[in-house]
């Protein structure tokens, strides 16, 4: 899976817990969690859930701590795939 | 330092499914959710356990600067609706109201702190950095603010303020926490 189809399938993830749809029309890596997307904290949780059912990896809490942005969860998401 | 956190049970529910496989894990110690799945409303406790968290939350991040998620960083040992909340060194007091509609916790460093805590309106609340704080009498009090769904809480804490000039307190949007009564 190359990186456009990874944050694709990230897209797909957090769409559902995204309170401002303009942030998430022109995410980038940049793109925070909470402060752009204004995901409520609590579903941050589900993230970590749906990233974890999607990619079929654990998600431990040294990496969930990190799981703001979209590029901390990219990189999460390939470290794993990569220890898989 | 102050932090508070307040959670609209209706939206929570329409939000989160805390049943769901893994969710607890992710949020809290073993002991943690023991203290839930025993307790007589688990729905209830596990925002109580949350909104403390969150709190505390607050005053970590704005004493050490660091951005985390880091739920399991911070530990409660009770479900009562005041008690202590740690992490790493730190230790942090709560209180916390539970009504129908809402959960809402305040947090603080000294137990001393929870007379010198006041509501604020909206208009009272000055982001710096993008930290909020409150302006009173030629000095500037942090302040904590916390929105979700119908429920928003503004605090500030007047440590070395109010012990001074207790003559703005019947200004203040509502009065101190202890006088807090649940509606």
């Amino acid at each position: 899976m190359n990186k456009a189809e990874t944050i694709e399938k990230l897209k797909s993830i957090v769409k559902p817990y995204v309170k401002n749809a303009e942030a998430f029309e022109n995410l980038s890596e940049d793109t925070d969690f909470i402060r752009d997307l204004q995901i409520n904290s609590a579903n941050l949780v589900d993230v970590a859930l749906d990233v974890e059912e999607a990619f079929d990896i654990t998600i431990d809490n040294a990496s969930m701590e990190k799981m703001l942005n979209v590029k901390a969860a990219l990189e999460i998401i390939e470290s794993k795939l990569s220890e898989e | 330092m102050i932090g508070n956190d307040v959670i609209d049970l209706e939206l929570a529910a329409a939000e989160s499914d805390w049943r769901r496989k893994g969710f607890l894990e992710k949020l809290f110690s073993a002991d943690e959710m023991r203290l839930v799945l025993e307790s007589e409303n688990p729905e209830i406790s596990v925002w109580n356990l949350w909104s403390r968290k969150e709190a505390a939350y607050k005053i970590f991040n704005r004493n050490t600067g660091i951005r985390a998620f880091n739920p399991k960083h911070f530990h409660c040992r009770d479900l009562n609706d005041s008690g202590i909340v740690v992490f790493g060194d730190s230790r942090v007091y709560s209180k916390t109201e539970i009504t129908s509609q809402y959960i809402h916790t305040i947090c603080v460093e000294d137990r001393n702190d929870w007379n010198k805590i006041a509501s604020l309106s909206e208009s009272q609340i000055i982001k710096k950095d993008d930290l909020p704080f409150v302006y009173q009498h030629g000095g500037y009090f942090p302040a904590t603010v916390s929105h979700h769904g119908r429920f928003e809480f503004r605090f500030g804490l007047f440590k070395n303020g109010l012990d001074r000039d207790l003559s703005f307190q019947s200004a203040m949007y509502r009065t101190f926490f202890g006088d807090f009564q649940q509606p």
